[in-house]
């Protein structure tokens, strides 16, 4: 929410001509979610790992449409998704469409477990000490927005 | 030369194997074996690192030789034999050296705690191959080369559940099935029913409180992944789901064996409270072994009631499918269900059973006493309990009036824990067995003169002798083999399942899920806990 505040409503009023890609990340931890189950067949868990994908896909379809109802600068933009350990699919996703800029939201303190009202998806967060060196260009970290909290 | 190089792990895995069953067999380890009460194993330990090692040098050579290719033997064999030998490993190292050590440190520690840890919270080489797991997981993560042997964990218990199926008896599967399915399908669907309920009174969405329900009801992760398709789980609410019932059940395999042991449950009480109360199957398994591993009573129960509660979930995932369905119009097929969901390992443990049954394993006589077993091994040996009731009354002066004889099978059970002739004569079968077949005669003794009052024995007393005698009736060579791989199995097993449980996984519980999840499971465990109590009577088993 930071960061696609701050690349829509900042920067490409700046820049109107910017090229931006929304990447969001299906964290490949996922898979080990399932780790403790032995009673189910492979093809059982296979269908779970589908499922998760497909709901994880269609998540992302909706945040993808919010932030285009939200900003008109992100009717441009391309939105792809993308499933993988965090950091190095930042990366690699960085160095494959040659950007020259990656934007980050600002970390959050999770509240999982004092919060009974639930949080989007995994309970995971950038480890800035691996992606630090696998960047391929300079890294933006979003301020926080004091209207998110 | 590449190729050696990926192989590096396991030429070095199955080099520390085969050297250490070369320096266990050339006795050096013998003093310390001794120290730490692992002495009587010495020959397993010697043979177990010399075949184990030797498979290994093997497998590395042929995959140094040849390039790896997509066949059978490639994908089961070839490519997790390093993680399978590593967590071999790590099984025998706990069993061997870790649980000793804990034991020791405990019993060393009691003068200023108060109490021994590992009594209190069951630290045996079950629990302790499940900590390790975890512990490196969460820490040094799984290494690469490892990666594919750990994933075999889920076959691996599969089996060891198909083996157990030829422990049982007709009349024991008859009493234990009925106790398991009353008492599974009572706080099975009752608890499924309570948390939709709970779902229902604190407005949650019925996606949520569907994958919760079969999670909290049935077998925890097993039944989240089963289920979370066909009600449509959102993302959220299986991370919520997942983290709350893999930590919950964690903290419930630690509890339960250590609220058994105060409320002094027996084996097949602990059993059906642990199959009924505990979310997760493979904890289930832990709990049971962590209650008692030293003869497999308390798994064979705890297990009748896994089977029975993975049978009931093909019968939940149909209740939560015909639920959902009528909330979206989507039908799905029984197919989809029910024949999808089957577990199929479960014909294999009838199989058995079925074999067993048949007396393919163990002809009759062999349950008729005729038959004594002398030899080394846990199936043979008095539990700690006994050990210490039996240790307490002769410190205490408690058993008086024996001749000179049996007094002196009664110290010798407490030296070896069990029935058999003099170490040191375990090589010659014949002396052996003899002496073994002494003091067995001396121990019978003591018992009929206590029945006919000559001489007055406490209950525990003659309940622990009573034992000794039972633990070393021979059973049959095959069903012997299967119960010791099975042991095995169930330690490795959850050793690699212990390496799949990962911190980030405990840590997405929270939120609703975790508050109903806890009201739910709390309410399951109590009263699960007291009907196991009133309801369910000792079963005598093999």
């Amino acid at each position: 929410m930071h960061a696609e505040h701050l690349v829509f409503a900042e920067l490409c009023a700046r820049a109107p001509d910017l090229q931006v890609t929304v990447l969001t990340i299906i964290d490949q931890d996922w898979q080990a979610m399932t780790g403790d189950d032995w009673l189910n067949s492979s093809k059982t868990h296979a269908t779970f790992l589908d499922h998760v994908e497909r709901q994880m896909q269609e998540e992302n379809e909706e945040d993808w449409q919010r932030i285009k109802e939200t900003y008109p600068a992100a009717a441009g933009a391309v939105f792809t998704g993308v499933v993988g350990p965090i950091e190095e699919t930042i990366a690699a996703q960085a160095k494959k469409r040659a950007c020259d800029l990656i934007v980050i939201g600002p970390y959050r303190q999770s509240r999982r477990l004092f919060n009974l009202k639930m949080e989007k998806g995994l309970r995971a967060r950038i480890d800035t000490a691996k992606l630090h060196p696998a960047l391929p260009c300079p890294l933006l970290i979003a301020p926080p927005l004091l209207s998110a909290d | 030369m590449a190729q050696a190089q990926d192989n590096k792990p396991l030429f070095i895995i199955s080099g520390i194997l085969i050297v250490y069953a070369l320096i266990a067999s050339s006795g050096m380890l013998h003093p310390l074996m001794k120290y730490l009460h692992t002495a009587k194993t010495s020959d397993l330990q010697v043979t177990m690192g010399f075949i184990c090692g030797g498979i290994g040098i093997l497998g590395a050579i042929i995959n140094s030789v040849r390039k790896p290719g997509n066949t059978i033997i490639d994908r089961f064999v070839l490519q997790p034999l390093p993680g399978i030998l590593l967590i071999l490993l790590m099984a025998m190292a706990i069993r061997w050296y870790v649980e000793p050590i804990v034991k020791l440190i405990s019993h060393n520690l009691q003068p200023v705690l108060g109490f021994k840890i590992y009594k209190v919270l069951n630290l045996n080489y079950v629990v302790l191959g499940l900590l390790a797991g975890v512990l490196l997981t969460n820490t040094y993560g799984i290494p690469k080369f490892a990666a594919a042997g750990v994933k075999c964990a889920r076959f691996v218990l599969k089996m060891g559940v198909i083996m157990l199926g030829a422990r049982y008896s007709f009349a024991e599967l008859a009493k234990l099935g009925t106790y398991s399915i009353f008492l599974v399908g009572t706080f099975v669907l009752g608890t499924v029913f309570f948390v939709l309920w709970l779902g229902n009174l604190f407005k949650q969405p019925k996606t949520m409180t569907g994958v919760l329900s079969a999670g909290m009801g049935v077998c925890g992760v097993s039944a989240t992944v089963a289920v979370a398709p066909v009600v449509k789980a959102k993302s959220e609410e299986m991370a919520y789901t997942i983290g709350t019932i893999l930590s919950f059940g964690i903290i419930c395999m630690f509890v339960f064996p250590t609220i058994g042991h105060w409320a002094g449950m027996n084996p097949v009480q602990f059993g059906a409270w642990a199959g009924t109360g505990i979310l997760n199957s493979a904890q289930v398994a832990a709990a049971a072994l962590a209650f008692n591993a030293v003869d497999i009573k308390t798994l064979k129960v705890a297990e009748i009631f896994n089977i029975t509660r993975v049978l009931f979930l093909p019968i939940i995932v149909l209740v939560l499918a015909t639920w959902f369905g009528k909330e979206t119009g989507k039908k799905l097929t029984f197919k989809e269900v029910v024949i999808d969901k089957f577990p199929i390992f479960i014909i294999g443990f009838l199989l058995l059973f079925a074999m067993s049954s048949m007396g393919l394993f163990s002809p009759p006589t062999h349950y008729k006493g005729k038959f004594i077993d002398f030899s080394y091994n846990d199936r043979s040996q008095i539990t700690d309990k006994e050990w210490e009731t039996l240790n307490d009354a002769l410190k205490s002066n408690e058993i008086k009036g024996l001749s000179e004889e049996q007094m002196a099978a009664v110290t010798d059970l407490i030296a070896q824990r069990q029935i058999a002739g003099n170490y040191e004569n375990r090589a010659d079968k014949k002396v052996f067995n003899k002496q073994g077949e002494d003091r067995m005669f001396q121990l019978e003794s003591v018992l009929a003169a206590a029945k006919a009052k000559e001489i007055t024995l406490g209950k525990d007393v003659k309940g622990v002798i009573k034992h000794a005698i039972k633990q070393v009736h021979k059973k049959s060579k095959t069903v012997t083999t299967l119960t010791d791989c099975m042991i095995w199995f169930f330690a490795f097993g959850l050793i690699g399942l212990g390496m799949q449980i990962t911190k980030k996984a405990i840590l997405q519980a929270g939120g609703w899920p975790l508050a109903i999840g806890v009201i739910s499971g709390v309410t399951k465990a109590v009263l699960s806990f007291f009907v196991v109590l009133w309801l369910v009577k000792d079963v005598v088993l093999k």
